[in-house]
């Protein structure tokens, strides 16, 4: 019986009108946004290419150590997979005073945002009326009439229903990527069609999540008319509302300090207060070592021809001098330490601080289904927050080894010209160590989505069994 | 008798469940919206505070823009700190932030609202007027009347349009006094003008999507139809047309990543630096090199970038929601056209400032910038967007008569 009722509602939806809208667009907006964005892939790659060799040619004529870093930064190449996923790589820089403002007033298209949008209306278009529609045609106390339990009947719905929007848009996907496994200069390892699975999997249950919903409602209405709308109100609810405001919120609940105004603070503590506190702790010195040498007396108020003087003819003074000038060393290292340590705490409560309203953001975001979906996609794909840490986790290491080759090379340029310019000197640099970024590995991808995922299987199971227990009472004459 | 059509409408739309559920929804969107918008607002006004250059300072920074609660546009890209140093102009964003959710969803603010939310909701207003009415049996009997099919179609659009503006200016203008009682908010006269503006440019794009409503209703047999149909169209209108421009637009120009700007830079300034060391009698003809080609790389960005906005805008008029968007962030300040004047104006200032040769000596003459008036922004593209807004309304009214005087309503 249950798969009687599924192939129904396959029938019933294949034939309507909707599904014929819906797959029509489906089969121009995938393949299209997807063409588009594997041109754009490409091109990114050719330039971050171009972008290495000019690199090359630089270190080659140029190389010096004051400002290599900055001509060496390590920067993320683009990655197949953005052809279908743009997520964070789409954000719009801020800190170059050139750059494109469009993506701000209008975000780019990609998979994530046809699935996110478009696929939930369309499971709302398709489901509002599934137990509304029915009562109304009166088919509904017929079917019941057969005996069929109304578990049943609501899990033929959902399952049903999501195929039916599941497929077209497995089939649009599908068309997209035939275009594009004949393209030359596409090549896609085991790992992304495995990402590119789980993005299908979780299509699945974001669509089916939808399906409930939908159904839900209609079995809480009498009319499908007002079942639509309430429809609507929820999917403007989850869809564009939650998932915007969620940061906003939590800013409010888990507030965190300005960056502006901590810098600012942090630039006098480490700047004037450190010179500050660097003189209290050279005065303090000094009065001690006044105490035990004498001769010391007014050394601040020399000059270092005065000093240098002095030194020549007097070597008690030599040598108390000495004394004082290590004792100066200490105090302003002393006084580094501790102005760094009262910065430190200032940096580690903002760290802890913006951590933990991310961290709620995301929480709060996910009452959106849409929120988890945006995160598992961008996650699976490497362009979501996720990959921002891997990327600094493959940098550590390499930072690590820039700055030992620096002083070795450095130390060898001294070697060789005791009086060289070790910043400003063109140095050869071609046994450098190079950055390689690597991608994360599919396993470690997949676990990172394993939350968003489980939340929104959570979620549909939720819907269902509400949906279940909301037909149960319904009246269906 | 359009009197008794439009009063009909009014009193129609305010018994429906449709009308409640609308409004309360709109009532909460718009309210909480102007509530989170001027919180980041005020946060960026003691940011401010903080990084206001002192006089002689060669450093340009625009206090933030209280319109932005409403359209936030650019705004966190125009209120940047433009430090000058002597390789040029360097950003200093204001108010970023670790929190990696701001850059995954929208801002929540008003225009987000009228062009997604609200459009949704005057297409609920029309979808159904004619269709619904036929399947009732009341359309046959309205026309027993002697009304024509005209003065029918004008009276349901005026009768929605009137349910659909009062409680949005309604809701709108409490929240704007809740608004103007916080001291920390402060907006000039000036500004309410150009919210003024804002808001009728609001209704007439809420219009444009009731005559759609309209028309789709007058051709479609079954309400629920049209209701699908309207569903796709206004996916297609609001986000998958604006966006498909951009996309398509940058098959058609290459601007290359401020990525790559940035990297060009940093390699022709460090080269420079360089040869100084090995021929120190000639610091200044180096500065002056790297200068002129920093220069160079930028405005061939900036002239790249400036066709591919025209061509993208262009493309993307294809929606209303586009050019609506477009105009509404310039009249607020927060626009693509004031952005790119500005950083216009910004290296105007660097030029200045390095001719007088201020930039070090604490004497750097101050950035002064005044936005564009509401006239210039009209002059530079605004008039032909406003156009294309009422342009569309008709159209679609048009449409809407045409399939009406042609509609069976048996």
């Amino acid at each position: 019986m249950g798969k009687t009722l599924i192939l129904k509602e396959i029938h019933n939806h294949l034939v309507s009108f909707r599904f014929l809208a819906v797959f029509a667009l489906l089969l121009v907006i995938v393949p299209v946004t997807v063409l588009i964005l594997t041109n754009d892939t490409i091109r990114k790659q050719d330039e971050y290419s171009q972008r290495q060799t000019d690199i090359q040619n630089y270190l080659a004529k140029y190389a010096h150590f004051n400002r290599l870093y900055a001509v060496l930064a390590p920067s993320q190449p683009p990655l197949p997979l953005q052809a279908l996923v743009l997520g964070l790589t789409a954000v719009p820089r801020l800190d170059t005073f050139d750059n494109d403002p469009l993506p701000v007033l209008f975000p780019m298209i990609d998979l994530t945002f046809i699935l996110a949008i478009l696929m939930s209306l369309a499971a709302l278009i398709f489901s509002y009326d599934a137990v509304s529609g029915e009562k109304e045609d009166g088919t509904l106390k017929l079917m019941l009439a057969n005996g069929v339990p109304r578990a049943k009947i609501i899990l033929a719905k959902v399952v049903g229903g999501t195929m039916i929007l599941w497929i077209p848009f497995v089939i649009s996907l599908a068309l997209s990527m035939i275009l594009l496994l004949v393209h030359p200069r596409i090549a896609w390892s085991a790992s992304d069609w495995g990402a590119v699975g789980m993005i299908l999997i979780g299509a699945f249950i974001y669509i089916a999540l939808f399906f409930g919903l939908g159904v839900l409602v209609s079995s809480r209405h009498a009319s499908s008319a007002s079942s639509i709308l309430t429809s609507l109100f929820l999917w403007v609810l989850f869809i564009l509302v939650v998932p915007n405001l969620s940061p906003y919120v939590a800013s409010l609940i888990r507030p965190s300090p300005s960056i502006v105004e901590v810098n600012r603070q942090i630039d006098k503590i480490e700047d004037a207060d450190r010179d500050d506190m660097g003189r209290k702790l050279e005065k303090e010195m000094r009065e001690k070592l006044a105490k035990e040498f004498p001769v010391l007396a007014g050394v601040e108020r020399m000059n270092e021809a005065t000093i240098k003087a002095e030194i020549d003819r007097n070597p008690g003074f030599a040598k108390a001098y000495a004394v004082f000038r290590k004792g100066r060393e200490e105090a302003w290292h002393q006084a580094n330490v501790i102005q760094y340590a009262k910065s430190k705490v200032l940096r580690d409560d903002l760290n802890a601080k913006d951590k933990a309203q991310t961290k709620l953001s995301v929480a709060l975001s996910m009452i959106s289904p849409l929120a988890s979906l945006t995160y598992l996609c961008a996650d699976l794909t490497s362009s979501g927050s996720r990959n921002l840490v891997h990327f600094d986790t493959i940098r550590g290491p390499w930072d690590n080894a820039y700055d030992n080759y620096m002083r070795r090379k450095m130390e060898d340029m001294r070697k060789a010209n005791p009086t060289v310019d070790i910043w400003n000197t063109a140095a050869d640099v071609s046994d450098m160590p190079r950055f390689v970024y690597k991608e994360e590995s599919l396993a470690g991808r997949i676990a990172a989505i394993l939350w968003p995922l489980v939340v929104l299987i959570v979620m549909t199971f939720g819907l269902f069994v509400a949906a279940v227990l909301s037909f149960n009472r319904t009246d269906v004459r | 008798m359009l009197g008794t059509i439009v009063r009909k409408e009014i009193s129609d739309n305010l018994l429906s469940y449709k009308f409640f559920i609308v409004i309360l929804l709109s009532a909460v969107l718009i309210f909480t919206s102007l509530f989170v918008m001027a919180r980041d607002y005020k946060g960026r006004v003691a940011d401010y505070q903080v990084i206001k250059p002192k006089p002689g300072a060669p450093i340009g920074v625009l206090p933030p823009n209280p319109l932005s609660v409403f359209a936030k546009g650019l705004e966190d890209s125009i209120t940047r700190s433009y430090e000058l140093d002597f390789i040029g102009v360097q950003t200093r964003t204001g108010r970023s932030t670790a929190n990696n959710v701001f850059a995954f969803f929208p801002a929540p603010d008003f225009l987000y609202i009228v062009k997604v939310v609200l459009s949704l909701v005057a297409l609920l207003f029309g979808f159904d007027r004619i269709s619904r009415e036929r399947e009732a049996g009341t359309l046959k009997l309205t026309l027993a009347n002697s009304v024509s099919r005209g003065t029918l179609l004008f009276g349901k659009w005026l009768g929605n349009l009137i349910s659909l503006a009062v409680p949005f200016f309604l809701i709108t203008g409490i929240g704007l006094a809740v608004l103007h009682l916080d001291p920390a908010f402060h907006m000039t006269g000036a500004g309410f003008g150009r919210l003024a503006v804002i808001l009728l440019l609001s209704l007439a794009y809420l219009a444009l999507f009731l005559s759609l409503g309209l028309f789709i209703s007058a051709v479609t047999r079954r309400s629920a139809t049209s209701l699908v149909v309207l569903l796709l169209i206004w996916s297609l209108m609001v986000f998958v047309l604006p966006n498909t421009g951009t996309l398509i637009a940058r098959q058609i120009v290459r601007v290359p990543s401020s990525r790559a700007l940035m990297e060009k830079r940093n390699q022709i300034w460090t080269r420079e630096i360089l040869m100084t060391y090995s021929d120190r009698g000639n610091r200044g003809a180096h500065l002056d090199a790297m200068n002129t080609e920093i220069d160079q790389i930028e405005q061939d960005f900036r002239r790249k970038t400036d066709r591919l906005v025209r061509l993208s805008k262009t493309l993307n008029r294809i929606s209303p929601a586009a050019g609506f968007v477009y105009t509404a962030t310039e009249i607020a300040g927060t626009g693509i056209g004031e952005d790119s004047r500005l950083k216009n104006e910004i290296v105007r200032y660097k030029n200045r400032v390095f001719e007088t040769g201020t930039l070090e000596n604490g004497k750097a003459p101050a950035f002064d910038y005044a936005y564009r008036s509401i006239g210039t922004i009209m002059a530079e593209g605004g008039f032909f967007d406003v156009a294309w807004l009422l342009a569309f309304n008709v159209i679609f009214f048009a449409a809407g008569y045409a399939a009406v005087i042609r509609y069976d309503v048996r």
